[in-house]
């Protein structure tokens, strides 16, 4: 049985087996693959990872040099922007102020104008009024001789003094009419 | 599968065989030919090839051009050499540099890198199906003649990744002789035990000094094979099927079976990264044992106090 195995595994490939040759060729050929990558390889994958490191931070310090100054220089705008609000806010407030003041003046200049012109119109009404009361009165005192010297021309009766009332009414609102 | 044609035992796919020269040699009926050459070997040179073509191409696409492209020379040309970049960058920044700190991680990650790559590179071929793709043509071409020259996992190997793991203690063991100096590095081997107990200390922690290089071996070379060997298996239920119940069971199972096989393909290809990565990760931890301690400034590290980048180049 002993034999039967040992013969089988004599037979059956072993992968413990260890044979010199390919450690010896894995020495050389590691050896040679480690001083081509020391001497031709690594040199420039070691630089190229160093140059763009390099040139990341640069860009990345460049960027936020950029950006620290485009954050003063909006900072320096919203300062301006809002002085420039402020000076706005004033004027707008100063030409308000002068707007109410102009209108204001305006109208009191209208109210005192239409005063005046009320004032003016009543005393030409009651001027006009006086006028015509006095002219009332002198049409009045005619009509009143008239009626007294046609009185005096001829007797007259009740029938007579009332159609002379009347006629002397007429002729005062034709002559009021003319 | 050439399994079907080369051998009934899954593990046949995934153990060495001579190409020239050797026990067995597929290619040459030459025991005594000169040079020796298995299949791992030939897959580690062409590994090797692989690598050295890939990196330097990649290189030339990281690396800045001149001053005369303006910002395109900053620019990572192409998806490819962005990805090895990209993946440089979270193994400098998320794995070794919080492991080493700033000084060490200038000084070996180069030497990571190129283990990282280089086990990947391997891994990775490993999992493309040449040896099989050979095999089939064999058998399309009904010849008799090997025609397998080269195929399978470099670092399914044990004596790869044993050689591997021997450059990483060199590198340890010369970092740390560097770092502490004879007097620490005898004195890290003690681990500040009192006196009495150096006759304990000392053998323990130097097994342990050959124990973690070893362990790295070990379990690269058992992933690799455990892998293998079960998408070998899979493969080889068609043939089991076959051999039992005819055709109508090879066309069921085999439909299983390589659906499965794809799923652990799958896997094999994170596995062949996350291997790659322990590996490599491991080192870099071992390495960082042999440092002095910079308690205050692994605490700053862990609280992101500093970056990689915010160190000087040294």
């Amino acid at each position: 049985m002993l034999s039967l195995l040992l013969a089988a595994s004599e037979e059956s490939p072993n992968p413990l087996n260890v044979d010199l040759a390919p450690a010896i060729t894995a020495l050389i050929v590691f050896g040679l693959v480690c001083l081509v990558f020391f001497t031709k390889v690594w040199p420039k994958i070691g630089q190229g990872l160093d140059d763009r490191q390099a040139k990341i931070r640069q860009e990345i310090e460049a960027a936020e040099q950029a950006q620290a100054e485009a954050r003063a220089s909006m900072e320096r705008q919203q300062e301006e922007l809002a002085k420039a609000r402020a000076e706005a806010h004033e004027m707008i407030s100063k030409a308000k102020a002068d707007a109410e003041a102009s209108a204001r003046d305006l109208r009191e200049r209208a109210q005192h104008e239409l005063t005046e012109l009320r004032e003016n119109a009543s005393h030409e009404i009651r001027a006009a009024k006086e006028s015509a009361i006095t002219e009332l009165h002198a049409e009045s005192a005619a009509l009143a001789t008239a009626i007294a010297s046609r009185i005096l021309q001829r007797e007259i009766n009740a029938q007579d003094q009332q159609a002379l009332i009347d006629e002397s009414l007429k002729e005062l609102e034709t002559a009021r009419g003319g | 599968m050439h399994l079907i044609a080369f051998s009934d035992n899954p593990l046949g796919h995934v153990v060495d065989k001579a190409i020239i020269g050797g026990k067995n040699p597929v290619f040459v009926d030459t025991a005594s030919a000169v040079p020796y050459l298995t299949m791992h070997m030939a897959s580690l040179i062409i590994a090797g090839l692989v690598f050295i073509i890939m990196m330097l191409s990649v290189a030339g696409r990281i690396g800045t051009g001149g001053e005369g492209e303006g910002n395109e020379r900053y620019l990572t040309k192409g998806r490819f050499a962005q990805m090895i970049e990209v993946i440089i960058l979270y193994m400098r920044d998320k794995a070794i540099h919080p492991v080493l700190g700033d000084h060490n991680t200038k000084r070996y990650l180069p030497f990571l890198m190129a283990l990282f790559f280089f086990i990947l590179t391997c891994n990775i071929i490993g999992l493309i199906p040449v040896m099989d793709v050979q095999y089939l043509g064999r058998g399309i071409m009904g010849s008799e003649m090997e025609w397998a020259f080269f195929g399978g996992t470099a670092t399914s190997n044990l004596a790869v990744t044993a050689a591997l793991a021997i450059i990483c203690f060199f590198v340890i063991q010369i970092h740390a002789f560097r770092e502490l100096g004879i007097k620490g590095w005898l004195g890290h081997l003690t681990g500040g035990a009192p006196l009495y107990l150096l006759p304990i200390m000392l053998p323990v922690e130097f097994m342990g000094m050959l124990i973690k290089p070893s362990a790295l071996a070990v379990r690269l070379f058992a992933n690799m094979v455990a892998g293998h060997t079960l998408m070998a298996m899979l493969a080889l239920f068609g043939k089991m099927a076959f051999d039992g119940l005819g055709v109508g069971g090879l066309v069921g199972i085999s439909a299983i079976s390589i659906v499965s096989a794809v799923a652990i393909g799958f896997l094999e290809l994170f596995v062949a990264f996350l291997q790659a990565f322990i590996f490599m990760f491991l080192t870099a931890v071992f390495i960082s044992q042999m440092s002095h301690h910079h308690e205050d400034h692994h605490e700053e590290y862990e609280e992101g106090l500093t970056e990689y980048s915010e160190v000087p180049a040294t």
